[in-house]
């Protein structure tokens, strides 16, 4: 198996690679104005817009509760350290409370 | 008086700072990746390099998950590359902090580039500026060796470690998302391609639930493409 995990570490980091300079490549050849630049413009919100998505259905209904906590701090302090802590305090609460019933 | 230290000063050392909470989450992922990987028989070497020239979190577990699960070395690459295709996302949209650069200078910050890169980019436009080349290799570089060492650390604690999950820690990196979404937000024009992106992740892994790496491409995707065609910007 040591040899498998060498070949899969190696081959998934030089893709990983490939995968990340294709990007910046790929880019330097589209328009800089019109659609593709509106895209390009809107993708990284729309990204962070499917991780959520994905980790929202991973979890359940106390990663959801969680979830909107997270949101309205994040909305009302815009501080990413604080909206974390609340997120998980809040996590570690819920599920303090579901142990206990 | 304390003299104003000129390195705490730079864009390496700004970008290093802001990305601190977002490296602290990414440890207790990489601690579990570096705990999981050895308990399956990687030495602590291959556990410390796969987290060094991979450099992704949920690529890393799967591809791990793929060679224990028996699948092959094949299997474990592309569920990896799958997992990992959405960095070039990320890649395209810092273009404008690479071009004109020397090429070893793109190839290390191409390197250097995750998730946490979206929220420096706009932790820099917070300030009202853009984020330069330095301020995300700050960033960037001080998230890998933080991310090194946690796999290290996890692969050494391999023996038995405190349940974090009751500690909510494994919820660190979703908030972290969760609290990024106000900042990125845009204003109406953002109402459609968001809930397209969202929408296409939730029918897709309905479908396919075993293809999230897919679903996300593909929901960030067409949300891009729906800002794209919607011709209401003003």
């Amino acid at each position: 198996m040591t040899n498998e995990i060498w070949i899969t570490l190696l081959a998934l980091g030089g893709v990983s690679f490939a995968i990340r300079l294709g990007g910046f490549l790929l880019a330097q050849h589209l328009p800089q104005d019109g659609p593709w630049a509106r895209g390009m413009e809107a993708l990284p919100g729309c990204l962070v817009a499917s991780l959520v998505a994905m980790m929202m259905i991973k979890g359940g209904p106390v990663e959801w509760g969680a979830g909107v906590v997270v949101f309205l701090v994040a909305l009302k302090t815009r501080n990413l350290p604080v909206s974390m802590i609340a997120g998980m305090l809040c996590v570690a609460g819920l599920r303090g409370l579901v142990m206990l019933n | 008086m304390t003299k104003p230290n000129p390195f705490l000063q730079t864009d390496v050392a700004l970008g290093a700072r802001d990305v601190i909470p977002l490296a602290l989450a990414a440890m207790s992922y990489g601690a579990a990746f570096g705990l999981l990987a050895v308990q399956s028989g990687f030495s602590i070497l291959q556990s410390i390099s796969m987290s060094a020239l991979v450099f992704g979190g949920s690529a890393q577990l799967v591809a791990l998950d793929q060679l224990t699960a028996g699948a092959g070395a094949v299997a474990a690459i592309l569920a990896g590359a799958a997992l990992n295709l959405r960095i070039l996302l990320i890649t395209a949209s810092m273009r404008y902090a690479f071009e004109g650069q020397p090429w070893w200078k793109i190839l290390i910050g191409a390197h250097l580039a995750t998730d946490a890169s979206i929220a420096l980019m706009q932790s820099a436009k917070n300030r009202g500026m853009l984020a330069s080349y330095w301020y995300l290799f700050g960033g960037g570089s001080f998230l890998l060796l933080a991310w090194i060492l946690s796999a290290g650390v996890g692969s050494l604690l391999s023996k038995s470690i405190p349940n974090p999950e009751r500690f909510g820690l494994d919820f660190a990196i979703v908030a972290a998302f969760v609290a990024l979404l106000p900042n990125l937000w845009r204003g109406r024009t953002d109402v459609v391609p968001w809930s397209v992106a969202a929408g296409t992740v939730i029918c897709f892994t309905a479908m396919f639930p075993d293809q999230s790496g897919f679903a996300l491409i593909l929901g960030a995707v067409l949300g891009a493409v729906t800002a794209g065609v919607l011709t209401n910007d003003e």
